[in-house]
């Protein structure tokens, strides 16, 4: 190439690229007034935006970015975000709420006392964390559990444990099914869809200290009145009233298709159970040993740290302080996404019928641990659980529980 | 050896008719190539300069550096006259790639294998302190609450403007201190104060824009203060500890702890810890904790013995089915040939992750198709070992038709002369494929098979969604039956201690790396022995 067609080249070049750096930065365009960024999951991304756009109604000046992102990789992706595309509020899950503040990435809210009382203590307790004092960092805005559904037509509603097992293992017989109660384990194990058996024999995770915090290191997976009642466990497996071999998929298939009369789920399956057809009644499972309580699942909304950095903090705490708690705003937030409010004013305006009674079978229920340590539980658990119903073959439960305390023990060290 | 001379740039295009690839070739050399030659620089160039742009607005200087000395090299490879740089033109789009998704990730691993990044130690160490400044404020007892308004006073400072929410008494408050005000100054209606005797309240965009100098703002309180949190509301916080710039530790106001910075990304007064943590260099840490940790050294060897036999299995498995099919296809005037090839191809052509869920689900031992068709009780991925002759025999599948392919055109590639001169000697059918197609096939497919076992070493889809790393172990610790080493590596770090230990799996990436390596340089020198055999 000719040193004059070099030099055009370049020209072009350069030019080109003047051009695309002017463009660029005039597409940079700043909005007039501070803009708060929300990141919710597409389940509710309707329900937020009504929401904020109600509050920044009454807040002229103010522009609400709704980003809708995969709830599960909400939490992740707040440590690796670059602050200018960052959040000031996310909606999570309360069980979020020990790693995002051990990362230093939410800020702590203070509720006043008259709008504290409006919801249930294990609710706060939730989201709140901290190795010497416990701070708020969300206002919690629905709760969610699973409860036992039973199909009405087929058995009668078991009000005790034996009862229970008795017509679950007599409807197996009816039908040649080879499991009583459908619920799903699978390759990837479910310690949270096992948790009432484990609660109703005496189990527990982390127990609490004296200041009533999570110790991580009192680990109640293998605690003795637990191992007392394992045997339990082994003998539900022989007569196949549970099974590891189903997945989530296969335990609703059955008790819709009516291979089960016994299905416990949780609120996600609530319209797939109403559009069925089939006549059901949701209850907590009866009392084993214990109180067979369910893990409960509180989602909330958070203020993250960047909200100070882009200069929206006290608009993003009056949101979230001042407006999410209202009863208004936690009704419509759940009825939006079919859960039960947290606040307990809005929980009694709930209509729902199916809603209503799953919110009836989380009482008592545990809150999911929060803090980090938790991330070392599921897959142990999940494992001792999953050994310990194969059917033939199964480990007695008593060993597989011992070995998963160790487990769990060993790696939060 | 046949050559194509292309035509040259400026005379007539001659190329045969019905020729698409030459025709295109001859159509874009000359004017219309260069101009397109010059748009493809000037894009590049003009990405870069918005690009260079946009990182100096948000501070990243290396980036910066680095895209402004690439994209200076590729000008000078493109429009510099020096001849010894014609290669370098056609290597350069590829090297940018390789350099991008290759080179660039493998490095920062590295660099994050030398540091604890993980949970609790993400941020930098000055966004930790002011992080555990904040979290330390707690609402001293009686702490008060006060319904808030930011206002400027006659002189036109900033002040606040607040009503105690139980006593509904009325004060500002500034920097120095709060002072009460008379009684009807202020006036409040449902929990917004509307109006102040003497203050100028700020309301929209000027409230907003104060928001800053507001996250500051303190009034003092014997030893706590009032500070805004939202724009109408202000609590009474003290701080429980104390940050001694000078002597870089945390003071605990209470009883005097003093929490010093640890080396290891944290402050701590010896096992308690402030949260959050920092994220710090700390060597070799975590390879030391490979070697001596029993947790995790203790399935390593078994995890890799058997990645190794998962590798090697699928591998020779699925290139034994592989060959066998192409030798059966490969006959001259078989009938429904392209049929069959076909349908041979689909598991190739259905996407990975798809198949392996079906998988999942046609071998589940009661309600999977594979059991209730064939009157079996066979646990594919329930029972130990069986779940492992389940992962080689569903990672075959996916792979039998890349050797099919593969090896239909080497078979095709040997001379026919060769088997009719051993056929003429008397040699049998078997003793011809032993001796004369096998030695020259492995010519060519050697590397490929070297290739696909070290594809297969780090499989991790095959693993993962078929059996999520398969049934758990007798001795549980992190790794399942059929884990391989890279789920193995994953399951580390999301599974263990507190939260995710992302530094720690890196550590583990970089050795599966080295032996992933070691395995293959092994592998590609024994198929250049091959080659010396023709």
């Amino acid at each position: 190439m000719s040193s004059r067609k070099r030099i055009g080249a370049l020209l072009v070049v350069v030019v080109a690229g003047v051009l695309a750096a002017l463009a660029g930065s005039i597409h940079v365009a700043r909005a007039a007034g501070p803009t708060l960024t929300i990141w919710v999951d597409q389940a509710r991304k309707d329900a937020v935006t009504q929401l904020a756009n109600q509050w920044a109604a009454k807040n002229a000046g103010v522009t609400v970015n709704i980003v809708v992102q995969d709830f599960g990789s909400i939490r992740d992706k707040l440590g690796t975000v670059d602050a200018s595309t960052a959040p000031d509020v996310i909606l999570g899950a309360h069980d979020w709420t020990g790693q995002l503040a051990a990362n230093g990435l939410v800020e702590p809210v203070y509720l006043s006392a008259a709008v504290r009382k409006e919801f249930p203590a294990y609710t706060l307790n939730a989201f709140s964390y901290g190795l010497a004092v416990k701070k708020l960092y969300g206002v919690p805005t629905q709760i969610e559990n699973i409860g036992l559904v039973v199909n009405t037509s087929l058995v009668k509603v078991p009000t005790t444990f034996a009862q229970l097992e008795q017509e679950a293992l007599a409807y197996k017989k009816k039908v040649h099914a080879s499991f009583g109660i459908a619920v799903q384990q699978g390759s990837g194990y479910d310690a949270y869809h096992m948790y009432p058996f484990f609660s109703g024999l005496g189990g527990y995770v982390f127990g609490t200290n004296s200041a009533g915090n999570l110790d991580a290191s009192n680990i109640g997976v293998a605690n003795k009145a637990f191992l007392k009642n394992a045997p339990l466990i082994d003998k539900w497996n022989k007569e196949g009233l549970i099974t590891s071999a189903l997945s989530y998929s296969d335990a609703q298939n059955a008790f819709l298709k009516k291979q089960a009369a016994f299905y416990i789920t949780g609120p996600w399956a609530s319209q797939v159970l109403e559009q069925s057809g089939i006549k059901f009644k949701i209850i907590q499972m009866p009392k084993i040993v214990d109180p067979a309580v369910p893990f409960l699942g509180v989602q909330g909304v958070m203020v993250t740290k960047y909200a100070s950095v882009h200069g929206v903090d006290s608009l993003a705490q009056d949101f979230v302080s001042n407006y999410v708690p209202t009863p208004a705003a936690q009704l419509a937030l759940a009825i939006a996404n079919g859960r039960y409010p947290a606040n307990t004013i809005a929980g009694k305006q709930v209509t729902d019928p199916v809603l209503a009674e799953f919110g009836k079978a989380g009482i008592g229920g545990v809150p999911m641990p929060n803090i980090p340590q938790m991330a070392s539980v599921w897959q142990d658990l999940g494992a001792a659980w999953f050994k310990a119903t194969k059917g033939s073959g199964a480990t007695p439960a008593k060993s597989a529980f011992t070995v998963a305390a160790r487990s769990i023990a060993d790696k939060i060290g | 050896m046949s050559t194509a001379t292309a035509p040259s740039a400026g005379a007539p295009p001659t190329a045969p008719s019905g020729s698409l690839l030459p025709r295109l070739v001859s159509a874009f050399s000359g004017t219309a190539g260069l101009a397109l030659k010059i748009a493809a620089l000037a894009l590049s160039n003009a990405l870069a300069v918005w690009a260079i742009y946009v990182l100096l607005t948000r501070h990243h200087w290396v980036a910066v550096g680095l895209l402004a000395v690439a994209t200076l090299l590729l000008d000078l490879v493109y429009l510099g006259p020096w001849r010894a740089l014609l290669p370098a033109k056609f290597i350069v789009p590829g090297t940018i790639f390789l350099v991008g998704f290759q080179v660039f990730p493998i490095l920062y691993t590295v660099e994050v294998a030398f540091t604890n990044y993980g949970t609790g130690h993400i941020t930098t160490k000055a966004d930790a302190i002011k992080q555990i400044q904040i979290t330390s404020l707690e609402p001293p007892a009686n702490g008060k609450s006060y319904t808030m308004a930011v206002a400027h006073d006659s002189g036109g400072h900033l002040v606040l403007i607040l009503q105690d929410d139980v006593t509904k008494r009325d004060f500002v408050g500034t920097q120095k201190g709060l002072t009460p005000l008379p009684a009807g100054a202020v006036t409040a209606s449902g929990g917004a104060i509307s109006e102040a005797k003497g203050y100028t309240l700020l309301h929209g965009l000027a409230l907003f824009n104060v928001d800053k100098q507001l996250q500051t703002f303190v009034v003092p309180v014997g030893k706590a203060g009032i500070r805004p949190q939202s724009i109408s509301t202000a609590v009474e916080l003290e701080p429980t500890l104390r940050y001694d710039a000078k002597r870089n530790v945390f003071v605990r106001i209470s009883d005097g702890t003093v929490f010093r910075d640890d080396g290891n990304g944290e402050f701590a007064h010896g096992k308690e810890a402030l949260e959050p943590g920092w994220k710090t260099g700390v060597g070799f840490r975590n390879f030391s904790r490979i070697i001596h940790d029993p947790l995790i050294r203790k399935p390593f060897i078994s995890v890799f013995v058997w990645t190794f036999g998962f590798a090697a299995g699928t591998v020779l498995l699925s290139f034994a089915i592989g060959l066998f099919l192409a030798i059966t296809l490969d006959k001259k005037g078989m009938r429904f040939q392209r049929l069959y090839r076909s349908i041979l191809i689909v598991p190739w052509a259905i996407p990975g992750f798809l198949s392996l869920l079906v998988w999942q689900g046609l071998l589940n031992d009661k309600f999977g198709v594979v059991n209730r068709i064939f009157h079996l009780n066979v646990p594919w991925l329930f029972d130990s070992n069986v779940a492992k002759v389940s992962c080689i025999l569903v990672s075959a599948w996916l792979t039998v038709p890349y050797f099919f392919v593969v090896s239909l055109g080497a078979l095709q590639a040997i001379p026919e002369e060769l088997t009719e001169a051993a056929r003429v000697d008397g040699g049998g059918p078997f003793q011809i494929f032993r001796r004369v197609t096998l030695p020259l096939l492995l010519v060519t497919v050697g590397p490929l098979l070297v290739a696909s076992f070290a594809f297969n070493f780090n499989n991790f889809n095959n693993i993962y969604f078929l059996t999520g790393g398969g049934p758990p172990q007798a001795n549980s610790a992190v790794a399942g039956s059929t884990d391989i080493l890279i789920s193995y590596t994953y399951k580390l770090a999301i599974a263990t201690g507190k939260g995710q230990d992302f530094a720690l799996a890196s550590a583990v990436t970089i050795i599966v790396f080295f032996i992933t390596a070691a395995l293959s340089t092994i592998g590609f020198a024994r198929t250049r022995v091959l080659e010396e055999v023709t």
